[in-house]
């Protein structure tokens, strides 16, 4: 039985639990409310006020304990209070203590650009930049007693639990706008890995889909098929009432193409609506038991905190079974229609999807901008226009357009290189020495783009910045009209991405008891029925192998230092 | 003066005709009684022929609007879009993954898929996850058998014989699925016209030839001018011609197109070699 109390004019919620107690503050911040410029910023803040790091996900960052209820009280109050006063002098070393690279997500910049919950998918670059002023004002604007949550699992709220925290405003969920122009789409992701993701209405019946999702590619990929090592589904709920469904298959050695077209054929299959009503009903019955366990661990407290933030009722138990039980064969065939027509499909290598129905997402910019033309130097395929409008870069058919009013971020080098991220997630380059008087483009672009879109990057080696080449190297029709200027972010940068997104993290420690291996078996049982629980977003298993891993990591880091 | 062939299979099998006059009328109910009523192997030849037939799209997506979870007239769309472009292909491939969405144990769908595989050039993997799953319904569905052995002869040889082998010697005697071993043999002889100077591989085709259109046991269903006609041809270009007189006796007055529109205009073709064979006497 939950309980709504408030501590210091911020809800919270408790409810008793098994085990020791912990404890969570929540507050309605994420990677999706940063910008390019500041991406990263809420992570430092999370690392700088806490030893225990917390987990910063597209729309929430919490912080989060286990313990006595006097050890409780003194992490909670201690967060508060370094949140009122920022440790400016420990900001080096929790930027030291979060270099950890996590894999990025690529998805949402394809669904979103370089905004909004697009921005998850792009590198911290500024995090070595970010000044404690900006630090003191992204705390001011989120870390907020209006914009908090507090969940205790537990008998009663933990004795001297003060949340003393700076006044604010409650602030409303992040609004996601889509730049893709249709849907079903389709872009080239990097070889091994398929993945789809969606979004639809946020309801039990989507959470349900979720895990049939999950079940029949592990049926057809995997076991039938043998094409994929291994896949799942996440179900992200989000603050505006819609939910992210993503799936995620990582092919077997050679077996790309066969893990896209069962990919495919699978989903293909649910929005005909053939799903069975058993299968429905078994998914069910795991989900409840879920939620009965989650309700006795006190893991559905994270989730009904979110809903406190995002002005949506907290369900009880009951609440939540009746409505997962409620879910028949045809809702999750509604849900599979409305989801495939909103997909956007990553495939895993170079081909496409067109053949089974899905559009290229734009991968180039449509117009070349008016201004000024400079010819590349040595090589007559390459032209840069500066005008007041923007940049364009133009080689061969490959257009590249960043507008100076949809300019997301722009990435400068001391040499004089300027990266144009443009809101829709389409990048002007701009090098000096590839073009004739370029040095005026530059100045151009510095004094157009305002400071706060700045990111200043580190000097880069010789052999990094790029030299024109000797017409006579250049063949005719050496442009390849199909390389894309926006996925020379991404190349290489999510051979396998982790979603560590929302509650995963937490959901996992809660839920860890003995690992009796059910009808999923371990860990992924516990990760299927939180996952169809409608509460939060998780991760169910880890991907990652250690060698791949390393290999992640040195791919991220060459794209972090040479985007 | 050569005697009339019979190349059109509707001289083999009078269904062709009865679903051909149907898809004339726009009948679609009687198109399906035909079909439903046709085993597995003779339904997906029925399909591929009679989607030769023109202007049936427009018809075909008629009966789909009306009933999407019709399997048959999206296995006849997607065989009848599936032409020599890549854009007919993907045209073709949207319709078949709603097809095999909708029924997935129809053989017909997989074996017009595999087709798509290799005009859409995809991978390997994606041709051998498709035939894995024709194969679940019909382990010896020769039509999707030759779709698939084509795509492998195009993209891996040695895979192709591998595949050719296992799937004749996995069918029973006097069945047409040996005539995947002729197939192979011939797609090399156009690769390589020496081919056949291999000892070993005239005894391949003899073997199969001899557990299929050579076996006491082979029946004259649907598809059997086909398999006939097959081993005709690869005796003819082996040069035994009393073994190729022999199955073009079989055949009487009927033969295939396929495979012989290799060599060129078929009736021209299987004219010259059928003289060859006997001497001129026909």
């Amino acid at each position: 039985m939950i309980t709504r109390l408030e501590v210091d004019g911020v809800p919270a919620l408790c409810a008793p639990a098994d085990g020791p107690m912990h404890a969570g503050l929540v507050f309605r911040v994420g990677t999706a409310d940063e910008t390019v410029p500041v991406r990263g910023i809420t992570r430092l803040i999370e690392h700088l006020v806490a030893d225990v790091p917390g987990s910063t996900g597209p729309e929430h960052t919490y912080f989060h304990t286990r313990g006595t209820p006097t050890e409780i009280a003194a992490f909670l109050s201690g967060v508060c209070t370094a949140l009122r006063n920022p440790p400016a002098e420990r900001i080096a070393a929790a930027r030291q203590r979060m270099t950890s690279v996590r894999d990025r997500d690529p998805l949402p910049m394809w669904r979103y650009g370089a905004r909004s919950h697009g921005v998850a998918s792009y590198p911290e670059w500024a995090l070595s930049g970010l000044t404690d002023d900006q630090v003191r004002d992204w705390i001011t604007r989120w870390f907020t007693r209006a914009n908090a949550a507090l969940w205790v699992a537990g008998d009663d709220l933990p004795e001297g639990l003060a949340l003393d925290l700076p006044d604010g405003v409650r602030q409303p969920a992040p609004t996601a706008v889509t730049v893709l122009p249709a849907t079903p789409a389709w872009f080239a992701g990097s070889d091994g890995t398929a993945a789809w993701d969606t979004v639809v209405r946020r309801d039990a019946g989507a959470a349900v889909f979720a895990t049939v999702l999950e079940r029949r590619l592990q049926h057809e990929l995997r076991d039938r098929a043998g094409v994929a090592e291994t896949a799942r589904t996440e179900y992200e709920p989000r603050a505006d009432g819609t939910a992210r469904i993503l799936a995620l298959a990582e092919a077997a050695a050679g077996r790309s193409d066969g893990t896209l077209g069962g990919l495919v054929d699978v989903l293909a299959a649910l929005r005909a609506g053939r799903i069975d009503a058993d299968e429905v009903g078994t998914v069910v019955k795991h989900t409840s038991e879920g939620l009965r366990d989650a309700e006795c661990r006190g893991a559905r407290l994270p989730g009904q905190a979110f809903n406190l933030l995002a002005g949506r009722a907290v369900q009880t138990l009951d609440e939540a079974l009746a409505e997962v039980r409620a879910v028949t064969a045809e809702d999750v065939a509604a849900v599979a229609a409305a989801g495939y027509d909103a997909g956007l499909l990553m495939t895993p290598g170079t081909g496409g999807a067109d053949w089974a129905g899905y559009t290229a997402a734009p991968t180039m910019s449509e117009a070349v901008l008016d201004g000024r033309t400079h010819r590349g130097r040595g090589d007559r395929n390459l032209r840069l226009i500066s005008g007041a409008q923007g940049i364009s870069v133009v080689e061969g058919d490959v257009v590249g357009t960043v507008r100076y009013d949809a300019c997301a971020a722009v990435l400068a080098w001391p040499d004089g290189a300027r990266q144009l991220i443009g809101e829709d997630a389409v990048m002007a380059r701009v090098e000096p020495t590839l073009y004739r008087d370029a040095e005026q483009v530059v100045h151009d672009v510095d004094q157009w783009i305002p400071a706060r879109l700045r990111i200043d990057m580190p000097p880069r080696d010789r052999d990094r910045i790029p030299q024109p080449r000797p017409a006579a190297e250049i063949p005719e029709a050496e442009v390849d009209s199909r390389r894309p200027l926006i996925t020379l972010l991404i190349a290489g940068m999510a051979t396998l991405f982790v979603v560590a997104g929302g509650l995963g993290v937490l959901t996992m420690m809660l839920t860890q008891g003995p690992t009796e291996a059910g009808l999923f078996g371990g860990l992924g049982e516990y990760g299927l029925v939180a996952s169809a629980s409608i509460l939060f977003g998780i991760f169910a298993g880890r991907i990652a192998v250690d060698a791949a891993a390393e290999l992640r990591r040195q791919q991220a880091d060459r794209i972090d230092r040479n985007p | 003066m050569l005697r009339a062939m019979l190349l059109d299979p509707s001289a083999a099998y009078p269904k062709v005709a009865v679903l051909r006059t149907a898809l004339d009328a726009g009948d679609w109910p009687a198109c399906r009684e035909t079909l439903d009523n046709a085993e597995p192997v003779e339904r997906t030849c029925l399909t591929a022929v009679a989607a030769e037939t023109e202007g049936i799209a427009e018809f075909l997506r008629g009966v789909l609007s009306g009933d999407p979870s019709d399997g048959t007239a999206g296995a006849l769309l997607g065989r009848h879009l599936a032409a020599s472009t890549t854009t007919a292909f993907s045209a073709a491939e949207r319709v078949l993954v709603d097809a095999a969405a909708r029924s997935p144990l129809d053989p017909a769908i997989w074996t017009v898929r595999l087709r798509t595989a290799r005009g859409l050039r995809l991978g390997p993997s994606e041709a051998r996850r498709r035939y894995d799953r024709l194969a679940e319904i019909d382990a010896n569905h020769v039509p999707g058998q030759s779709q698939y052995l084509r795509y492998l002869c195009g993209h891996d040889p040695a895979e192709a014989y591998e595949f050719a082998r296992s799937a004749a010697a996995a069918a029973p005697p006097g069945s047409f699925s040996p005539v995947l071993i002729a197939e192979y043999h011939l797609d090399r002889y156009l690769a390589r016209r020496d081919h056949f100077d291999d000892e070993t591989v005239r005894a391949e085709v003899a073997e199969a030839a001899a557990r299929s259109a050579g076996h006491p046991d082979f029946r004259h269903t649907h598809g059997w001018v086909r398999v006939t006609s097959t081993f005709a041809m690869a005796y003819a270009l082996i040069g035994d011609q009393p073994a190729a007189a022999g199955y073009f006796e079989a055949l009487g007055e009927l033969d295939s197109a396929q495979p012989w529109d290799r060599l060129g205009d078929p009736a021209t073709v299987i004219g010259r070699y059928r003289k060859r064979a006997t001497g001129g006497e026909q």
